[in-house]
């Protein structure tokens, strides 16, 4: 992958915060030229005589999605590990009486967080104090988080795409979400003009219309290249596929695997586990270290001496191979199933054997049992004994006895 | 220029998007403000009460990986939307001291609600996980489920309590 360039997150780190406050200097800029510093200008959204919050996010929105859709159909990027990255985990329930509380926060301060920060910017008093105002709620909040813990974390579905949910290409979504908000602007200007008469009993002062025209025919366009680059087949694409082949390349063992080569040679194994610290110090695989994946790059896999083969740990597997521990000097390998494998494996009681198990299956059933009990510390049933069910009784000779 | 004269609204969500999306390419992350806020009250609260920062189960998170507490990608970014948003406040003439109130209310009300409002955002933008830039418009984007809740919700609550604040804007 090209696209983004992950030593900004660690190793230039200094670079990277510049580039922040540059990025934050047109985020605010344009928001100010927008009209988003004046209170009473983003309250008019909820009055509906003036819809330009909704037409300004919901653009915004469009133009970053087609943007990126676009972006990786000609492999310049990922969207779905950009998605990943930069996407918060979603928590329904609180997501959701969160969004309600920040709605009515903003009608009340005329003010979202963001544009608090623009307003004041352009020196509005009321801007200033909804900055103080939520620097001091969200330190209630911290004070307060012991007691809402349970709701804070509630619905937790980690991370969900609507793409992921509907099954099908970030792209189509992408472009019906487009389409979506195409009708959405021109129901606003409707709605606009009809409230603008009735608040202000005035003709609505006329608009041009070339702007709206060029940026709905450039969301039609964006649209339908997204859609022309889905078919182009993988393959053809050949950052992508460099890129994206260091994750697929990228040696897999098994959970199987590491629990034999733990116990036959655990000196040549360094096990990275680059899951959330608090699942890390809950449960982890023995003798593995925490590396969070974000700050890979600050340990110095580079310059060790790869002795040892790197095996990465993640939730569930990574979907991509991490830069950082690319250019560690040894073999790299996943745990294929990440964590959740590891834990189906060696921390679950292997399943009972039947009596007619096959010596194969007898085998197995030793090892993972072994490796059980050495990774838990608790004993486990021993097998079953071998049901002599090759028993025959030997033939009797016909004519001998008294029988004839 | 005339101090009332805004960009084309769909021009300005175009630019607006070309620039979330040149933070989404350039750093894999995306668009924030309140999580950049908290850090600064955090910090702030750090210099008078260290010790209860580090007591706090949610604000000690801030400080676990050992960097100072306003060394993060976020507080430099709100940095940024702050010069920005002087500089295109000046260059238009519009960077005046000031209240922006309706008709309908004085401005000793207006700055009791203006905080309010806020104290109510910094509560439901920590219990989101963000707010409009960091959950709607960068979640939106990139089409997480809870930020389409989330934005939903935004507008709903918006909606629903409008009514009752009308004296305020109207």
């Amino acid at each position: 992958m090209i696209f983004p360039f992950e030593s900004l997150g660690s190793a230039d780190r200094e670079v990277g915060l510049v580039v922040a406050v540059l990025i934050g200097f047109a985020f605010g800029f344009v928001l100010e030229r927008a009209g988003f510093g004046r209170s009473t200008k983003l309250a008019a959204q909820f009055y509906l005589n003036d819809m330009t919050v909704f037409k300004v996010m919901f653009g915004a929105i469009v133009t970053a999605m087609l943007g990126l859709v676009i972006a990786d159909g000609l492999g310049l990027a990922d969207f779905q590990v950009i998605a990943e990255s930069a996407a918060s985990t979603t928590y329904m329930w609180p997501m959701l009486i969160g969004g309600l509380l920040l709605g009515a926060g903003f009608i009340i301060s005329g003010y979202c967080p963001g544009t608090s920060i623009v307003g004041a910017a352009s020196g509005n008093l009321d801007a200033l104090f909804t900055i103080v105002g939520v620097g001091l709620g969200s330190l209630l909040f911290s004070e307060f988080f012991p007691l809402i813990q349970g709701f804070y974390a509630s619905g937790d579905q980690g991370q969900m795409f609507l793409y992921q949910l509907l099954d099908i290409p970030p792209a189509l979504l992408a472009g019906g979400v487009a389409v979506m908000a195409v009708g959405c602007f021109v129901g606003a200007e409707v709605v606009e003009k009809i409230y603008t008469r009735k608040m202000s009993g005035a003709e609505p002062r006329p608009v041009p219309v070339a702007p709206r025209r060029l940026v709905f025919a450039t969301f039609g366009f964006a649209t339908l290249l997204g859609l022309a680059l889905l078919t182009v087949p993988v393959g053809a694409r050949p950052q992508v596929e460099t890129e994206m082949c260091a994750a697929c390349s990228m040696e897999k063992i098994d959970a199987e695997e590491l629990a034999r080569r733990m116990l036959d040679e655990p000196w040549k194994l360094l096990i990275l586990d680059t899951r959330e610290r608090s699942a890390y110090e809950e449960k982890r695989i023995p003798g593995s270290e925490h590396r969070a994946l974000a700050e890979l790059d600050s340990y110095g896999l580079a310059y060790s001496p790869g002795v040892k083969d790197l095996v990465l740990v993640a939730a569930d597997g990574l979907g991509y191979a991490p830069p950082a521990a690319m250019k560690y000097p040894g073999r790299v390998l996943m745990l294929e199933g990440g964590f959740a494998a590891w834990k189906k494996f060696a921390l679950e009681e292997p399943p009972a054997l039947t009596g007619d198990a096959s010596d194969e299956e007898r085998k197995d059933f030793l090892f993972r049992t072994s490796v059980h009990q050495k990774m838990t510390g608790s004993k486990a049933a021993p097998p079953p004994p071998v049901k002599a069910t090759n028993f025959k009784p030997p033939k009797k000779k016909r004519g001998g006895g008294c029988d004839g | 220029m005339n101090p009332e004269k805004f960009w084309n609204p769909y021009v300005a969500g175009v630019v607006l998007g070309l620039v979330l999306l040149t933070s989404f390419l350039v750093m894999g992350k995306g668009l924030g403000a309140s999580g950049g806020v908290n850090r600064v009250a955090v910090c702030a609260v750090d210099v008078v009460a260290s010790d209860h920062v580090e007591d706090n189960s949610y604000m000690a998170r801030l400080k676990a990986n050992g960097r100072p507490l306003l060394d993060s990608y976020f507080v430099f970014e709100i940095l940024g939307v702050l010069l920005g948003g002087v500089v295109a406040a000046f260059s238009a003439g519009r960077l005046k001291g000031g209240v922006i109130r309706g008709p309908r209310i004085g401005v000793s009300s207006r700055l009791a609600f203006a905080l309010a409002g806020g104290v109510l955002m910094g509560v439901a933008a920590r219990l989101a996980r963000g707010c409009t830039s960091g959950q709607a418009l960068t979640g939106g984007a990139l089409l997480s489920a809870g930020s389409w809740v989330f934005m939903l919700a935004v507008f709903a609550g918006g909606y629903a309590l409008a009514y009752f604040m009308r004296r305020q804007w109207t």
